[in-house]
């Protein structure tokens, strides 16, 4: 029961602006969240998703683990928040014309696990929050921009 | 909202014991009755029929008369809560995709 997700896009801009995007702390706050990411292998950072009142989401903590870093062709990091454990973020680039094609991943979904006993220990820290809590963190900014 | 959190929690837990989730991989296919699903297992019948009443509840099985024996059968499609939870995930990254892409042409433009 593993699942991932997976994107195919294009990008107008060459591969080396495209990697500074998805690999400068600061240019990946503007489009992820804060974070103290550092492009090597083995750094572990987290990305901190900032609590919204309006919606009463309290905010919730990303840790990750860079596993792969190939500059202007490859990034992974690990990927933990909540319930979700150990799953595997990666973008894969490739030059393209003058632009850039992105494949990107979300993989290690693997629900079998993730469903495991603990995950279900109580209401109030299951599925369901981590649910709610990802519609929360996706509401204000579908709105927003 | 009351009912719905309750029919995810019931499927989170159904699906929270690994017997239960190679009982539902062994119905996808076919439908069986309890003693051919309990031929897959080293647990007891009774034991069996256990985890088989906690899906059948969760609404993730049913349950078939043919003759004198009951069948079971998955139902995929009341997996919807945790499909909800990956369509969430897919959002979020199509969202957070789409602001790269904007922050990347403004750059551009600079």
């Amino acid at each position: 029961m593993t699942k991932s997700i997976q994107k195919e896009l294009r990008f107008p801009q060459p591969p080396v602006q495209v990697w500074q995007a998805i690999t400068d702390s600061a240019t990946l706050a503007e489009w992820m969240f804060p974070n103290d990411f550092e492009p090597r292998v083995g750094h572990r950072f987290t990305f901190r998703v900032p609590p919204n009142p309006q919606t009463r989401f309290d905010g919730i903590v990303v840790h990750c683990e860079v596993l792969d870093c190939q500059p202007s062709s490859r990034l992974a990091f690990s990927w933990s928040a909540g319930e979700l454990e150990n799953t595997r973020v990666e973008f894969r680039l490739e030059p393209d014309g003058g632009g850039t094609r992105v494949y990107f991943e979300h993989s290690g979904f693997n629900l079998s696990a993730a469903f495991g006993e603990q995950a279900f220990r109580g209401a109030e820290y299951g599925w369901a929050k981590m649910l709610k809590q990802l519609a929360d963190v996706l509401e204000p900014s579908a709105t927003g921009h | 909202m009351v009912r719905l959190a309750d029919r995810e929690q019931a499927v989170f837990g159904a699906i929270s014991h690994p017997a239960r989730r190679r009982m539902l991989d062994l119905l996808v296919a076919d439908d069986r009755s309890v003693n051919a699903i309990a031929g897959h297992f080293k647990m007891s019948r009774p034991a069996v029929s256990q985890h088989l009443r906690i899906l059948l509840d969760a609404g993730l099985l049913t349950e078939q008369r043919h003759g004198r024996e009951r069948r079971y059968r998955s139902v995929p499609e009341q997996l919807g809560p945790v499909r909800n939870w990956l369509a969430h995930y897919e959002r979020f990254w199509d969202d957070r995709l789409g602001r790269l892409e904007k922050v990347l042409a403004r750059r551009s433009k600079q």
